[in-house]
């Protein structure tokens, strides 16, 4: 069985789904974005196209400084260049709780 | 995609899509900022879409920091050369300033 | 029935497309892989995320650096566009 299409995502073993739909389901979720190089960021998936750029909304954007400190920025809503995309994980960060 | 609909221009000034304020800034001294801490000046003669361009009368401007051994003070030092005709190779190319128009 | 193609619903999402839709015309903050942040006033866009931008401020590590009146930016520099509230 596959799960209703846009409800959020809730855990259930993804292995057997394909991996556009996990983003798919995703949406109007928390994400975890992490970058190539040192950034990550962290939002609400809005919607996404076929090259992975990507809506958020609510983001908050954590990079390292050039002297070497945290820096944490928050948006409201972003488009998100699918570009530099290393990893995407479904329902945000854990240490955000 | 997210193409505009580039329909059949009503005025050749307006800009519909982003290379349009490139091709409003042909034969005007544009601004480009390159890759590697480099910025040119000169007068644009030719581009295309993937915005390799042919500059001419240009000024190239390149700006190093270096780290002083002993106070370890940050040393920003720019060389300037000037350069009658180039191309520019579009995939170096960070942003293009066209002249202040009024 | 769930498609696979990648492509959002309609109606529930906001796809890029109508995101960029959304902020024409308005302020924004483009930031550029190199970590160089653009302020100003959207002009228009296309499919490479080549940006036309109006009374655009460069900044550098917070600091303001440069001030452009119109300014074209090489999509595959950029990291993300944000909203700014004005």
């Amino acid at each position: 069985m596959i799960a209703p299409k846009k409800a959020a995502y809730q855990g259930n073993n993804p292995s057997h789904i394909m991996p556009s739909e996990l983003i798919d389901r995703c949406i109007g979720s928390k994400i975890w974005v992490v970058m190539k190089g040192d950034k990550e960021l962290v939002g609400t998936l809005r919607g996404f196209d076929v090259f992975v750029n990507m809506v958020l909304e609510d983001v908050t954007e954590y990079e390292i400084t050039a002297e070497g400190n945290k820096r944490e920025t928050h948006m409201d809503q972003i488009l998100l260049n699918g570009n530099n995309i290393a990893v995407l994980v479904p329902g945000g960060r854990p240490e955000d709780g | 995609m997210l193409k505009q609909g580039a329909g059949l221009a009503e005025e050749d000034a307006t800009v519909k899509e982003p290379l349009d304020l490139i091709r409003l800034s042909l034969d005007e001294r544009i601004y480009v900022k390159l890759r590697g801490e480099r910025e040119l000046r000169g007068k644009l003669h030719a581009y295309d879409q993937h915005l390799n361009m042919i500059l001419g009368e240009v000024e190239e401007t390149i700006t190093t920091v270096e780290i002083d051994d002993e106070t370890y003070e940050e040393i920003i030092k720019t060389n300037k050369r000037a350069i009658p005709y180039l191309f520019v190779r579009g995939d170096g190319v960070i942003l293009v300033s066209p002249p202040l128009r009024s | 029935m769930a498609s696979t193609d990648g492509a959002p619903e309609a109606g529930s999402a906001k796809t890029p497309a109508d995101f960029l839709k959304s902020i024409k015309g308005k302020p924004v903050v483009v930031k550029l892989n190199s970590g160089v942040d653009y302020r100003g006033i959207l002009a228009c866009l296309d499919g490479y995320m080549n940006i036309a931008m109006e009374q655009t401020e460069e900044y550098v590590n917070g600091q303001l650096k440069n001030k452009y009146g119109d300014a074209f930016i090489r999509g595959n520099n950029v990291l993300y566009i944000s909203t700014v509230k004005s």
